[in-house]
């Protein structure tokens, strides 16, 4: 029964963040000047007009019954038009940039949870040698070196007719190359400081299971050497580890805001961005709500299967 | 003190932050003294050319000029200049605001507690910079043209997403000293909660509060940097290394040193903080004696 209520209370608490950043975002449109109504009215509009428009467009309601109407439209995934351009709903802007976001935060954290459990457990193995040395220093450079120091390094060996030219740069219409290629650099960027994060966890997490007795147990019992690491350890280091692969993923979502302006890629963080500069606070209002939002669920989904993978958290909380 | 010195990385970033901080104050004057043409006294060598466009390291441009000409020297300068402030303001204002909030968060009533404690528990529900850009976003398009130049935003911003972590820290600090017996003895012995909160709580948490400014100073930069990078932080004509790189990285291919030069500050910067930070802490933690 606890562990019902353990579940739900993470349900009430990642809802309320929902709200949180609703309320945020919502509060911003409110302190930005301009609204819907000035936008349609045009430049040359008289303040009847924009009064009228704003009437008919309900804008001048008080502000909790439109931050209800604004949270049940968003909902149904209806955030209003963007300001400028064609004033295109603003659910179309989400709807072709997502995939693009998603797609390289998806290959990323696959990426760095691969490579980052594989050298964790490497450096952990070896534990003060040359292995694990070598490790630790890269894994220092990976959490501190910018990402937008990294991908001009990669770019300049990687794409550059001087040195190798192996690798397409930039995303456009015409592509030459399969698109994996292109997805190529952009993910090695993007994973490079959540592989140096997890490969840090990791290391320690194995160093302590390691140490317990259940290994010595184990070695004991004569298990082989791999099976001991692989079955025995890993499986009891891992759990801190997922954890931290939720977390990371809002440095991903944070770092494709860079890499996709580098590499021109179409996605979510190349079009809040634009936003930005122009100042069309319908898109960057969405797209901030949308990331927020994809950052809470994930980590509510991590927490809830927590309980599943790890039988001492069940029991804890039973 | 001794144990400090024989920390190698720490030494290193010590000594770096030192040249940094005397490279961002006395730079552009100095250069703009070494370049100042014939005749001209309100010369800037960050803004105004000084000679032909991408010449090479070495001469009186030491270490080239940019892609019009500009000195990179002083533009490295003037851009530790603004990283420097934006992350000492910034984290200024994060503590004072922490520390508030924090020692409220333990000692007010419940009903100023406990939603002090949960607005701070929301502002984690946003990753940073997200919450940054939106800060940006709404600053940007307003009309009130903020004093000064482009700075003043990216302080504001990186300031609003900057408290919340140190007030977690003080909660949790605070919380477990408030409990000590030397504090219980002050408490029972008449003093006033400000007066044990100032004299005996705070000055514990100085250490650990000095460490984690500075990794969070290095986070600040790393962020400004980013938001500059972006296009979105601060604007030109103030020259940041965040906008160096990307204007660089269109003439990478010809011309890569130019991208090297705010890349290598910048990343020594935050590696000295990290170091730093990190060094201190090991130094402060009575486990590491």
């Amino acid at each position: 029964m606890r562990l019902a209520k353990a579940l739900l209370l993470r349900l009430i608490f990642g809802a309320l963040s929902l709200l949180f950043i609703s309320l945020v975002t919502f509060v911003a449109d409110e302190l930005a000047p301009g609204d819907a109504a000035t936008v349609e009215a045009g430049e040359k509009a008289t303040a009847a007009q924009v009064a009228r428009i704003r009437e008919n467009l309900g804008l001048n309601r008080p502000w909790p019954e439109r931050y209800v109407k604004y949270v049940g439209a968003a909902a149904q995934g209806d955030f209003g038009r963007s300001y400028y351009g064609i004033k295109e709903p603003v659910r179309d802007v989400l709807v072709r940039t997502i995939p693009m976001t998603l797609k390289l935060s998806a290959m990323a954290i696959l990426l760095a949870s691969f490579v980052g459990i594989l050298l964790g457990t490497l450096a952990a193995v070896y534990q003060n040698r040359f292995a694990d040395r070598s490790v630790l220093t890269f894994s220092t450079l990976g959490v501190t070196l910018p990402n937008f120091v990294l991908g001009p390094i990669l770019v300049y060996l990687f794409a550059n007719p001087r040195v190798f030219d192996y690798l397409p740069l930039t995303w456009s219409q015409e592509r030459v190359a399969p698109d994996f290629y292109y997805f190529v650099l952009p993910v090695a960027i993007l994973a490079a400081r959540p592989t140096a994060l997890l490969t840090r966890l990791t290391r320690a997490s194995m160093i302590d299971t390691m140490q317990q007795e259940f290994i010595r147990t184990a070695v004991a019992k004569g298990v082989p050497r791999r099976r001991l690491i692989f079955t025995h350890a890993l499986r009891n280091a891992i759990l801190p580890v997922i954890t931290a692969i939720g977390t990371s993923f809002g440095f991903l979502l944070t770092g494709s805001f860079v890499v996709e302006r580098f590499f021109t890629l179409p996605g979510l963080g190349s079009a809040t961005i634009e936003a930005i500069q122009q100042g069309n606070m319908p898109v960057i209002q969405a797209c901030v709500l949308v990331t927020g939002a994809m950052f809470i669920l994930l980590n509510l989904v991590v927490d809830l299967f927590l309980p599943i993978l790890d039988p001492r958290i069940r029991e804890s909380q039973v | 003190m001794k144990r400090l010195r024989r920390d190698p990385l720490l030494m290193f970033g010590v000594v770096f932050l030192v040249f940094l901080v005397l490279f961002a104050v006395f730079g552009p004057t100095v250069r703009d003294l070494q370049l100042r043409p014939e005749g001209r006294n309100n010369f800037n060598s960050v803004l105004d050319k000084v000679g032909l466009p991408f010449l090479p390291a070495g001469g009186s441009a030491m270490l080239g000029t940019d892609e019009i000409g500009r000195d990179i020297v002083s533009r490295l300068a003037a851009g530790a200049r603004i990283s420097l402030m934006v992350g000492f303001i910034v984290q200024a204002i994060s503590l004072l605001v922490g520390i508030t909030v924090g020692v409220l968060g333990v000692f007010a009533p419940n009903w100023i507690r406990t939603p002090l404690l949960r607005f701070t528990d929301g502002m984690f529900a946003f990753p940073d910079i997200l919450l940054a850009i939106l800060i940006i976003g709404v600053l940007g398009s307003s009309e009130v043209k903020f004093p000064g130049s482009s700075v003043l935003p990216v302080i504001v911003a990186l300031s609003i997403t900057g408290w919340p972590s140190i007030t977690r820290l003080v909660v949790t600090q605070v919380a477990t000293l408030k409990d000590r017996e030397y504090v219980v003895a002050a408490r029972a012995a008449g003093a006033s909660t400000f007066y044990l909160v100032t004299r005996h709580i705070l000055p514990q948490l100085s250490g650990i509060l000095l460490a984690v400014s500075m990794i969070q100073i290095a986070g600040t930069i790393l962020a400004e940097s980013t938001l500059s990078f972006l296009g979105i932080g601060v604007q030109a004509p103030d020259p940041t290394w965040g906008s160096m790189i990307n204007n660089a990285r269109f003439e990478m291919n010809s011309h890569p040193l130019l991208l090297l030069w705010p890349c290598v500050i910048l990343s020594l910067t935050i590696f000295s903080l990290n170091f730093v930070g990190d060094g201190l802490r090991a130094a402060l933690d009575p486990k590491g004696r």
